[in-house]
């Protein structure tokens, strides 16, 4: 396995998608490819940081708005 | 029968308070995706409205054979994209992420680049409070179609399959986005802590395909 075709197939071997086979071929490769191994690290990093970014609660005003909205256009229903 | 369950049965039978209990337990959920996504508070309530509009209007068409989320997120996602067809809010450029452009370079000398783990040092910058505005950046930055793959599935935490679902991709092609999506965003927060100074970025003058 070359680095271009590990660097490929990164994403799937960190989200454990890839097979059995496939993961041998990969770490037999980065036992001997530091590169590969710290390019592979940051990328799971990077996936794992993206799942802890915070995201903005809906505003008690917006909230407020969704209701009046859904009310006036379907006033049997809400 | 769960809780949420019991509410979509009760919203197909023209439970109106049983609806309004599914916008409340969901509002979060879909407001905090439209506004990374439009990165724009008037159009984040535009998709809000509109997705919950379409689930009043068609929860009697949602079958169990999905998660509610997922079809949720399907309807947001649809919203999302229609907005940027329509060209109301595209501060993304749309072009294509290549592999190629991405994959880091030898050096002139044909020597491995330099690549550190700076795990550790991301750690700490997101305790230091000053990764997730960053990050943030970085994800503008991506082409639409790749973004709301990467947002679906690292972000929001949908699988593969799931985020397939809500786009209206083959999970193939979900696989290839997400992955050209974070190799970007990963060289953003590279470039960021300082990790790869002998990065070689946008070369086109070697075409790689047997080293790192």
């Amino acid at each position: 396995m070359t680095c271009r075709e590990l660097f490929e197939r990164l994403s799937e071997y960190v989200d454990g998608e890839l097979s059995q086979e496939m993961c041998e071929e990969i770490r037999k490769h980065m036992d001997e490819c530091d590169p590969c191994v710290n390019f592979a690290n940051t990328l799971k990093t990077t996936a794992e940081l993206c799942r802890r970014l915070p995201s903005q609660p809906i505003p008690p005003e917006v909230a407020a708005g969704l209701r009046a909205f859904l009310s006036e256009h379907l006033p049997k229903s809400l | 029968m769960t809780d949420e369950q019991a509410l979509i049965a009760a919203s197909q039978n023209g439970d109106a308070a049983a609806l309004e209990a599914l916008v409340r337990t969901h509002q979060d959920r879909v407001y905090g995706f439209a506004v990374r996504m439009c990165r724009n508070v008037e159009d984040a309530k535009d998709i809000l409205q509109e997705t919950f509009l379409g689930v009043i209007r068609s929860i009697r068409d949602f079958r169990e054979e999905s998660k509610f989320s997922t079809w949720l997120y399907r309807i947001a996602s649809n919203a999302c994209l229609k907005k940027r067809r329509r060209g109301v809010h595209d501060p993304t450029p749309e072009k294509e992420l290549s592999l190629d452009a991405l994959m880091p370079r030898p050096d002139s000398e044909g020597r491995k680049p330099e690549i550190a783990d700076w795990s550790d040092n991301a750690e700490r910058a997101l305790l230091r409070g000053e990764l997730s505005a960053r990050m943030e950046a970085a994800i503008d930055k991506l082409p639409k179609d790749c973004k709301i793959v990467l947002v679906l599935r690292d972000v929001e935490g949908l699988s593969a399959e799931e985020t397939a679902q809500a786009v209206g991709l083959s999970v193939a092609a979900v696989k290839s986005r997400l992955h050209r999506a974070r190799v970007f965003v990963r060289r953003e927060l590279a470039e960021y802590l300082g990790a790869e100074q002998s990065w070689r970025r946008e070369s086109t003058s070697r075409r790689l395909d047997h080293s790192l």
